[in-house]
């Protein structure tokens, strides 16, 4: 089955009365990946995944799983694990209890739970009640019930939100793995920065439209090589030697020097060989926060006004 | 700390299976519910109401009934004591089927059970299955066990009835699926209301529907009152019926028709609703 494995979103629309939350969106998430869901807050990213579950019913176009829609599955634990909202428990039911009884309804044994826990770092708590867990803790709950079927589709919606820095280490790690187990995982986040460092592909979305639907090296690409920037007693004899190597350099306010098109090193040996000091050497990233915020900044719901109120 | 490298890839998994039976899925889906039931305290706690505060007070209004003068007027049924009763135990049972469904929505959890269970009926059978064998077997217990010992309060007054009597052990077992019938009636009004204050109102509001009805005068307290939930429990469960209501027969089915009308609305809304 050439399907095994992909999420195929064709032309799905969803309207809550007035308001449109998904636009005709078309995309397709491949095996083998961590796919990034991106988009502001309201960007219609919740309400796309509730729909490739089932969960929600598109006003058109439609939302299959491994070639079919999700309601015709059999065992869909077995196809597609998903966690949604990490703190959908009933507080007072142990994390065992809670992982055997959803695992119960798609024929999956006790041994699996027990493997789950472990996979997730959770079997010192198993026995105890969920409502005294702490935030991480629930998205590991969350993450091994996603895991229980051992699915071929992982989505996850906005799994690092309230993790601390050893769980969204963790956590990263993890997604990987599964993407090289040649599983398919879709991850939402509206943060930029989160996802430049967990997807290796991104699917972009704002005001329910797609925006941009291409490899993460793509878009740092598309966003501009990085610079240097550099501070001397003798910038402006260093600018002429740098621009005479092909580079271009551009004078900030402050008499610094930003370059690009040569690196930190050669900047830092043609410097010596002249006998300029240098005071400063900074290689600066291209900022992917940038190139997000170019693709979305006509598609933002709520936005400040930039101003402290009066 | 942790690794997903003890996992199996997914390819070598998902080939070669065969589908599961309809009747293994059935099964499954009804272990879950089982399993959700008895892993929280509220199904106990509600469970520990409906079968002793019935039995409790079915005694005492016994004692009340005994103890009144032969000269005070007709003996009330001898089988009332029960049955007011379990008209108590009604209101814990209730919650346990409101919670069943609101819980879930409320705590989000129901987008878990639906994402495992996507033919969204099969859940509400399922669920259905475990609240009415549960139910109707606490039901049964409570009817049975006040029948005894109210009887044999009564019968030291020479009051009491016994169940070898023709028309006892029938108005007996009636009175033991009050409960699950009360049940069947939140778990449907908690599936299509989703809150639980709400669905609890709600299923509260139609129980309690009689006390209105019985304030018409006649014979319109009669003629509406007849469709009336635990006024057809009470005719269906009375050793002489009233006359003003419907025949026993027909008040059964009116007792059933409620959960089943109501049911029915549930599984159709179930699975036209976004969750």
């Amino acid at each position: 089955m050439t399907d095994a494995g992909l999420i195929e979103v064709t032309g799905l629309t969803k309207r809550f009365g007035p308001v449109t939350a998904v636009d005709d969106l078309s995309f397709t998430v491949q095996p083998g990946h961590v796919t990034g869901f991106l988009g502001p807050n309201g960007a219609g990213k919740t309400t796309t995944m509730r729909i490739i579950l089932g969960l929600a019913a598109p006003t058109s176009g439609r939302a299959l799983v491994g070639g079919r829609r999700y309601d015709a599955l059999i065992r869909p634990l077995r196809e597609v694990g998903a966690l949604l909202d990490a703190t959908a428990l009933h507080g007072g039911r142990t994390a065992w209890m809670h992982l055997v009884s959803v695992a119960r309804s798609n024929g999956i044994g006790r041994p699996r739970v027990t493997e789950v826990l472990r996979l997730t770092g959770l079997e010192a708590v198993a026995n105890r009640r969920v409502n005294g867990f702490s935030l991480g803790m629930k998205q590991r709950l969350g993450i091994a019930a996603a895991l229980l079927g051992d699915p071929p589709v992982l989505m996850f919606d906005e799994p690092v939100n309230g993790l601390d820095p050893e769980g969204i280490r963790w956590i990263r790690g993890f997604f990987s793995a599964l993407a090289a187990q040649g599983r398919t995982v879709l991850v939402s986040s509206h943060l930029m920065s989160e996802m430049a460092l967990t997807a290796d592909h991104l699917i972009i979305i704002g005001r329910g439209r797609l925006l941009a639907d291409l490899p993460t090296a793509a878009l740092i690409e598309s966003s501009g090589r990085g610079d240097v920037l550099l501070r001397s007693p003798r910038a402006a004899e260093l600018a002429g030697l740098i621009t005479a190597r092909g580079a271009a350099v551009t004078r900030q306010d402050d008499g610094a020097l930003a370059v690009t098109g040569l690196d930190a090193a050669a900047i830092g040996d043609l410097a010596a060989a002249r006998g300029i000091a240098l005071h400063a050497l900074v290689p600066r990233q291209a900022s992917l926060e940038d190139a997000y915020l170019d693709l979305t900044g006509e598609s933002v719901d709520y936005r400040g006004e930039g101003t402290a109120p009066q | 700390m942790t690794s997903v490298t003890a996992t199996d890839t997914p390819t070598a998994r998902s080939a070669g299976t065969a589908p599961p039976s309809l009747a293994t899925r059935a099964v499954d889906l009804v272990a879950s519910e089982w399993t959700k039931f008895r892993s929280v305290r509220s199904s106990f706690w509600s469970l520990l109401v409906a079968v002793v505060t019935p039995i409790a007070v079915s005694t005492f209004v016994a004692f009340i009934f005994a103890s009144q003068p032969a000269s005070a007027g007709p003996r009330p049924d001898p089988l009332l004591p029960e049955v007011v009763s379990l008209e108590y135990a009604v209101i814990a049972v209730s919650v346990m089927g409101v919670l069943a469904f609101s819980a879930e929505y409320s705590t989000g959890l129901i987008r878990t059970t639906f994402t495992a269970a996507p033919r969204r009926r099969a859940v509400l059978a399922a669920k259905a299955v475990v609240l009415g064998t549960v139910t109707l077997a606490a039901g049964e217990l409570v009817a049975f066990t006040s029948f005894f010992l109210s009887q044999a309060v009564l019968a030291g007054h020479h009051q009491g009835v016994s169940l070898s009597r023709p028309g006892v052990p029938g108005a007996v077992l009636a009175a033991g699926i009050l409960l699950c019938v009360c049940t069947m009636l939140g778990l449907a009004l908690g599936s299509i209301i989703r809150h639980t204050a709400g669905g609890i109102a709600a299923t509260i509001g139609v129980i309690l529907l009689p006390a209105i009805l019985g304030l018409l005068p006649a014979p319109w307290n009669g003629r509406i009152g007849r469709f009336a939930l635990l006024e057809a429990a009470q005719q269906v469960t009375a050793l002489h019926p009233a006359a003003n209501l419907f025949s026993p027969g027909l008040s059964l089915l009116v007792l059933l028709a409620w959960p089943a009308a109501a049911l029915a609305v549930a599984a159709i809304l179930i699975i036209r609703r976004d969750i």
